[in-house]
């Protein structure tokens, strides 16, 4: 298997963006990322897109032609990925099997979703599409309502950690002050959090990423021709992980562990001969409150049943012993569905070169992502390091 | 539109929705519902008895949605009622179902509280009335 570097990122804006098309979306950040690396177009050998429901929400399907149109990358095999939440992480990983595998030498990677164009009912319809269709969004629940039984299921078995639960809403809020490309800039409190208007018992508003537009690209190379092109530094993806679960939430053995998380970290630590502790900042899934505090504990960060009370003593904030979400989380920087799993892998490797600016984490040379889909069915863990 | 399931899709799983139709399995006789082509437990069973679940559990989790986070079918119904009650129901043959909780009791829901199924009226799509089970607390 050879090494693999990421050599070029580039992004959108996260938002709402009524006049921009999935089209306009994809040239930005494509042609940022392929900018990024300082490639000629003609090297770029194939192209895997994550788009998570653009075939229900904008009626587009076929969308890895349509990307390779936009920019002008000529007839190369494309190939359009979904997982659910995890879209954007799933064609990364398709990504880099292929150029680790030999077939490619470099090839780019996007994600992309258009969501704010639709309206709320349609949202939520497109999004619990990825939900048992017959066993559980025919009988009144939703995503929010899932997690939510998973959060109060943790309460349970942990203790109610409500309170401490809502600083991972305040910190990524906080972080997400200082990402220009975040959705959301705005300072919340734990109060704000606890008394928001209600969602699903026990989560309010608060406790909710976003719906957003966006779209994010990078270029991924075999690391021993990266460097014919690449002024950057490189940043080598030193483990991948990928593992699965019941898509049905009633058929999970446990409610508060992912086993999926546990199964691509353990591949991912394993490939990167690392162990938790080596990581120095990690953007973890946090689609609610509660997933980023069973993420964090999964992902052998902090032991189970105490990631909660890790969050609300600041060891996760910014200036922390672990940054988590340095880039603002879901909850903040958004959560483009498609495009979430390269939003979050674009902050690792802005944080590993050292170009974060005003959220730039201290000594990040270790950084890991976590991408979750549905509730558990799907996850990928991605590990990267400073070359 | 949300979940939609046909008419004769609906009808086709009417003994499930009804009765809680289930199957045991005859190679590791562990009981799945809802039915199944193979056993989710042993991955390789693909005999099956019919058994008819009894209904009775306990809440293994539970939330209230509110008004704005329901499902559009069940929308006007969040819209009417301000908010309903879901639960995981871990069933005493052994699997866990996600269902409505009827009359909720006035003092909350709590884990491990017992509930039974009731036979209720879910939603209704394309003129029909769909039926189903929800839970009330015993």
């Amino acid at each position: 298997m050879r090494s693999v570097s990421v050599v070029g990122i580039g992004e959108t804006k996260m938002g709402k963006f009524p006049e921009r098309s999935l089209r306009d979306l994809i040239l930005e950040a494509g042609t940022k990322a392929i900018g990024d690396a300082g490639i000629e177009k003609e090297r770029i050998e194939a192209l895997y897109l994550g788009n998570y429901n653009g075939s229900y929400w904008s009626l587009q399907s076929h969308m890895g032609p349509l990307g390779s149109e936009v920019l002008g990358l000529g007839d190369i095999p494309t190939l359009r990925t979904e997982g659910a939440c995890a879209t954007g992480s799933l064609a990364f990983r398709q990504g880099l099997m292929a150029v680790a595998a030999g077939f490619y030498d470099v090839v780019l990677v996007g994600g992309v979703e258009k969501m704010t164009h639709r309206q709320t009912e349609t949202v939520t319809t497109g999004l619990a599409s990825a939900a048992d269709a017959d066993l559980e969004v025919s009988l009144g629940a939703t995503f929010p309502s899932l997690f939510a039984m998973i959060a109060n299921r943790y309460f349970f078995e942990y203790g109610n950690v409500r309170e401490q639960m809502a600083v991972c809403a305040v910190q990524n809020h906080d972080n997400a002050l200082l990402n220009p490309d975040a959705q959301m800039h705005k300072k919340i409190t734990v109060q704000d959090v606890c008394n928001g208007f209600p969602v699903a018992y026990p989560f309010t508003v608060y406790d909710c990423s976003l719906v957003s537009d966006g779209a994010c690209f990078v270029v991924l190379a075999a690391t021993d021709v990266a460097g014919e092109f690449c002024k950057k530094r490189l940043v080598e993806v030193a483990g991948s992980g990928h593992a699965g679960d019941a898509i049905t939430m009633a058929a999970k053995k446990s409610l508060t562990t992912f086993t999926a998380t546990l199964g691509a970290a353990r591949q991912a630590y394993e490939m990167a001969g690392i162990r938790p502790a080596d990581v120095d900042f990690a953007e973890v899934h946090d689609c609610f409150t509660i997933t980023q505090i069973i993420n964090i504990e999964d992902l052998g960060f902090f032991p189970k049943g105490r990631g909660a009370a890790a969050v609300a003593a600041g060891r996760t904030a910014l200036d922390g012993e672990l940054p988590i979400n340095p880039s603002g989380g879901l909850k903040a920087k958004g959560h483009p569905i498609g495009c979430t799993g390269l939003s979050q892998i674009y902050e690792a490797v802005v944080q590993i070169r050292g170009e974060a600016g005003a959220r730039q984490v201290k000594n990040a040379e270790t950084g890991l992502t976590h991408n979750l889909g549905g509730s558990g069915a799907t996850c990928l863990v991605h590990i990267f390091r400073g070359r | 539109m949300g979940a939609h399931i046909s008419i004769p899709m609906y009808r086709r799983t009417v003994p499930q929705r009804y009765r809680l139709a289930g199957q045991r399995c005859t190679a590791c006789g562990r009981v799945n519902f809802p039915p199944k082509a193979v056993c989710r437990y042993c991955r390789t069973g693909t005999g099956f008895d019919s058994v008819r679940l009894s209904g009775r559990g306990t809440v293994y989790s539970y939330t209230v949605i509110a008004g704005g986070g329901a499902p559009p079918e069940f929308s006007e119904e969040a819209r009417c009622k301000g908010s309903y009650p879901v639960v995981l129901v871990e069933l005493e043959e052994g699997p866990r179902i996600i269902a409505q909780l009827v009359d909720p009791p006035e003092e909350g829901i709590t884990v491990g509280m017992k509930v039974e199924a009731v036979f209720r009226r879910i939603y209704e799509e394309e003129g029909v009335i769909r039926y189903g089970f929800k839970f009330r607390p015993v």
